[in-house]
């Protein structure tokens, strides 16, 4: 309750220009981003570039734009959780207005724009009007406008092709270099910076968020400036959802997932804070690229992604941690004698710590980053010095590096590598992000790898970062999911979607003796492969087997308590159910516990999924089949394919490759092919391991 | 008649809420309100409000925590790592809870002792809890778990009722404790106004810390019981389980801002929201619209606040906006 009380520094004008500038210490943030650049510059490949410095910038635009809407919101005490969203919906709207109903896409995003001040008016009016805590206000708009998004597309619409002149504004160069979206975040920051630093407005948030009741007897009116907030944020949502469609060429209703947690992040660590009443666009500028600095520069080191969030967590807890002390003292006791604020010693050795282990943080870093570049660069064994010039770097992407099926591809991909003696960089998004692919791909042809291998989440997405890899004459091959053909070089086929749809077809079929009725259990709902497989699942009972009927969907949400919670209420409201087909991985284990546990052995269970997890069940029969292709076999075959294509000696037009242990592989066109898909049972599962 | 509405009001309109959910969908097909059913809802609900128990106290005291997800993903880890070595499921119990209490205590020193805003601190122990368990195990699941693992080795039956049963002593445990010891009132104390609960003789950073340190004792206990459900560990358990935790407090009436609230509250928010996913596939009602609704829901229960009367709403909220300035 204390810090109501206004703080002389931040009323005096007259202070010297340290404090001035830097009111809450964004030195500090400044000191951060030097030593984060320095440290990079040495232990990335090409990360101190100028093309480099533009790529950071062009990815930091979307959340960007959320974290300089959020100081608005934050300065006044309040929070906005519902800015990611917000996006999904009005992404998913731009895309259906523009597709559906045929608008002008200028017409299409100015409603989505509209769109966006609807939200933020909702929020604000809820929070202004009836005085409601923010925090719940906007926990509820986040799941009620992430539902209506998913709600309208029923999770798999998903609207690309746009016009290339909109498609400028998230991909193009402005004279070759200089990002176009780049623009708009410059000229949003110097608006929200004149905005809350050169106006009265800016200047009652403040007050407001010291104390709002102050503020109303100041006569400042709380609400209307309060509901302005609001609505501000729900534009700047709309706004970067816009930017969003365009730089991924695709709309979804998964967009901007996790971008308020960033954002908020960014804001907070920029000296604002969330009580209210203290921050500047300075501070959550340099926040920003402190942590989009961290993230970019880690992948050009080849560190893995987690170390990110580990990191940018830490630094979140040390900068506010001893923002905290700077500014308060250390007990709390000496709050309220600490109002003359003339500590000036104690705060020079408070703020000397803060430097100090700022430097070792990044000391610390850095020299984790110079060991691993040591392992990196000196090979162990040279295995063939006389034939060898460069050793092939090849970089390897899953769709989300913490699936076991990934994981599984993983040890094969390093099996090759070893064999090959190939330097084997394996990132990706931690979840299903389509978003972080690119960012992964564009820090990958910065650094200057030689073959990129993307698992693709979003084809539509990805495909123009592809492309950019393959003008800078990087060798690209897409492996388990697909890009655009004229993205790739080739394509490690382990199965079409159609193979996999008809494989699980016909495996219903034969355990329901061709009559009855099943259901599935699937990822989340906007899932791109599961919704592929499910067309072509619908597709084969059209065509093979009409008396078998698809009763319900249901969503998993890759999480095996919530497949096990659906399957029991599917086996409760769909009696008939002969089979439960679950087609993600971790689905599978927990649709046969569901089964198991409810004693229902009339009731089988299959689908798309690793042995290894799922062996108990299949041993007991509660699994009559496990349907996958060798995993494993899919990441050694890419690395092979990848060395074949980096050294030359796979090329358009032929018929077979060499691929180590798996021996001669076919090749059909541009498709290097693993084989059909694979039915684990009873009788075969003990043979495999992962 | 009138002071116990006007004193459950909160939890009122909640459970209003939810008992005309049961009775429409009970109706439309009386299958849900099955003995199968209703159990199945109870075991998939324990662990969260085991976590929501936890988390009342800590918004009770004025805080918030964002990390019990990653803290469960994190503890449900380790209990299956701990089994597969061979320790016998009574001693994995206790070192999970104190692993749980450890992560709790490190937000809550933060919290506490640095003074640090509870949401930055969970939030960024959230990502750092849950990347570091990433990198550590690469995404594998635990297999191979002892035969005893699952249901600690008794059986379905047997085990279901144990997960219930404690389930239901801790609830009880703690909603006696909160409104009839010292100790519980504290944190509505320190929640009302921290200040004075320490001109009267509590120490407001204790209460807290005990709040976050609790609330990992329970995230740790969730994990345990709700491991033993099943014969395999994952490694990405308690996704999102923050924020049903967050709306399940929020729903049954607790102020977000601290200072007031009730446990018989947490458990009508735990029911209410634990039971719309299940009740939508009950009604054929398509589950994209499942985020839609419980966005709704959730609206609308704080909405409930302004319907039961503006004033006491102004009241309250007006208070919680000085509380969340400056504590």
């Amino acid at each position: 309750m204390n810090s109501t009380i206004p703080r002389t520094r931040d009323l005096k004008l007259t202070a010297a220009w340290p404090a001035r500038v830097f009111p809450n210490h964004e030195w500090v943030l400044l000191l951060v981003l030097f030593f984060e650049i320095v440290v990079f510059s040495i232990a990335g490949d090409n990360f101190f570039t100028a093309a480099n410095a533009f790529e950071i910038t062009r990815l930091s635009v979307e959340v960007g734009l959320l974290a300089l809407a959020l100081t608005f919101v934050i300065i006044t005490g309040g929070i906005d959780l519902s800015v990611g969203s917000m996006m999904g919906l009005v992404a998913v709207v731009l895309g259906a207005l523009w597709r559906d109903a045929h608008l002008p896409i200028a017409v299409a995003a100015g409603i989505a724009l509209l769109l966006g001040l609807a939200g933020g008016a909702l929020n604000g009016s809820l929070i202004a009007r009836f005085n409601l805590p923010p925090l719940i206000v906007t926990l509820a708009t986040f799941s009620l406008f992430r539902g209506v998004a998913e709600g309208i597309t029923r999770g798999i619409e998903n609207y690309s092709s746009f016009p290339s002149g909109f498609l400028f504004l998230g991909q193009g160069y402005i004279g070759g270099i200089f990002p176009a979206q780049l623009i708009l975040l410059l000229l949003a920051i110097a608006g929200c910076a004149w905005v809350l630093h050169r106006t009265a407005f800016g200047r009652s948030l403040y007050a407001i968020g010291h104390a709002p009741d102050g503020a109303r007897y100041a006569g400042i009116d709380v609400g209307r400036k309060l509901f302005f907030v609001y609505l501000f944020s729900g534009l700047a949502a709309s706004v970067s959802a816009v930017i969003y469609v365009a730089h991924l060429g695709q709309a979804k209703s998964d967009a901007g997932t996790g971008f308020e947690l960033m954002a908020i992040a960014a804001v907070v660590l920029g000296g604002t804070s969330i009580f209210g009443g203290r921050g500047s666009i300075l501070g959550t500028v340099l926040g920003l690229f402190a942590i989009v600095v961290l993230q970019n520069g880690l992948r050009l080191s080849g560190q893995p992604a987690e170390l990110a969030g580990i990191l940018t967590g830490a630094l979140l807890l040390l900068t506010v941690a001893l923002n905290r002390i700077a500014l308060f003292g250390p007990s709390v006791r000496t709050e309220e004698t600490s109002e003359e604020l003339d500590v000036k010693n104690s705060q020079v050795a408070i703020l000397s710590a803060v430097i100090l282990l700022a430097a070792l943080l990044v000391a610390g870093s850095n020299w984790l980053l110079v060991r691993s570049l040591k392992q990196n660069g000196s090979p162990v064994v040279p295995v063939a010095s006389s034939v060898s010039e460069k050793k092939l770097t090849v970089a390897m992407m899953p769709k989300a590096k913490g699936d076991p099926y990934f994981a599984s591809c993983r040890k094969g991909a390093e099996e090759a590598a070893r064999e090959l003696n190939v330097d084997l960089l394996w990132d990706g998004p931690t979840d299903l992000d389509p978003a972080k692919q690119n960012e992964v791909v564009e820090a990958w042809i910065t650094k200057g790898v030689d073959v990129i291998a993307v698992s693709v989440e979003n084809q539509a997405g990805i495909s123009t970062v592809l492309r950019k890899a393959r003008d800078k004459g990087i060798k690209v091959i897409t492996w388990d999911a697909d890009s655009e053909k004229d993205a790739r070089d080739f394509l490690i086929n382990q199965a079409t979607p159609q193979g996999i749809g008809y494989t699980l077809s016909d495996e219903a079929a034969r355990m329901m003796n061709g009559k009855g009725e099943f259901a599935i259990v699937t990822a989340s709902l906007s899932a791109a492969n599961q919704n592929e497989w499910i067309k072509n699942i619908r597709e084969r009972l059209a065509e093979k087997y009409p008396d078998l009927k698809l009763v319900t969907i249901q969503p998993s949400e890759g999480d095996r308590d919530r497949a096990f919670s659906e399957t029991q209420t599917i086996l409760k409201v769909y009696p008939n159910v002969k089979v439960i087909m679950a087609i993600a991985a971790p689905a599978v284990p927990g649709a046969a516990e569901a089964v198991k546990q409810a004693g229902r052995t009339d009731v089988k269970v299959t689908g798309l999924s690793l042995p290894n997890m799922n062996k108990p069940y299949v041993k007991t029969g509660v699994v009559e089949s496990v349907v996958l292709w060798n995993t494993v076999d899919l990441g050694y075959l890419t690395v092979q394919a990848a060395y074949a294509l980096g050294s030359g000696t796979l090329k358009r037009g032929d018929s077979a490759l060499k691929a180590g242990r798996l021996g001669t592989v076919q090749v059909v066109n541009d498709e290097v092919r693993l084989g059909a898909p694979f039915i684990f049972n009873k009788d075969n599962i003990d043979r495999f391991d992962f | 008649m009138q002071a116990f509405v006007d004193r459950y009001k909160r939890e009122l309109s909640a459970a209003l809420a939810y008992a005309v959910l049961v009775i429409v969908v009970g109706i439309v097909t009386p299958s849900f309100l099955g003995a199968g059913n209703l159990r199945d809802l109870a075991m998939n609900n324990a662990a969260v409000l085991l976590v929501a128990i936890g988390m009342t106290t800590v918004i009770v005291s004025g805080e918030i925590d964002i990390s019990v997800g990653s803290q469960f993903a994190v503890c449900t880890y380790l209990t299956g790592a701990l089994a597969k070595e061979g320790m016998p499921i009574v001693l994995v119990l206790p070192c999970v809870v104190i692993a749980g209490v450890a992560m709790g205590a490190v937000g809550g020193a933060l919290v506490a002792w640095l003074r640090m805003p509870s949401i930055v601190v969970t939030l960024a122990l959230m990502v750092a809890w849950r990347d570091g368990l990433r990198w550590a195990t690469e995404g594998a699941w635990i297999q191979d778990l002892p035969a005893n693992f699952q249901w600690v080795g008794l059986g379905q039956t047997k085990g279901e009722l144990i997960l219930v049963g404690i389930t239901a002593l801790v609830f009880v445990a703690f909603a006696w404790a909160l409104s009839n010891i010292s100790g519980g009132r504290s944190f509505y104390a320190v929640g009302s106004d921290a200040e004075a609960a320490r001109l009267a003789g509590i120490d407001p950073r204790r209460v807290v810390f005990s709040a976050f340190a609790i609330t990992g004792a329970l995230v740790g206990l969730a994990a345990v019981l709700n491991a033993t459900r099943f014969s395999i560990v994952p490694s990405n358990a308690g996704m999102g389980l923050e924020l049903k935790a967050i709306a399940a407090v929020v729903v049954g009436g607790t102020a977000i801002t601290g200072g007031r609230g009730r446990l018989a509250g947490t458990l009508i928010g735990v029911a209410l929201l634990g039971t719309i996913g299940t009740a939508l596939t009950f009604l054929g009602i398509n589950p994209f619209w499942e985020k839609a609704i419980q966005g709704a829901v959730i609206l609308a229960a704080v909405m409930s606040d302004v319907a039961l009367g503006r004033m006491a709403a102004w009241r309250i909220s007006n208070f919680g906006l000085r509380a969340r300035t400056g504590t």
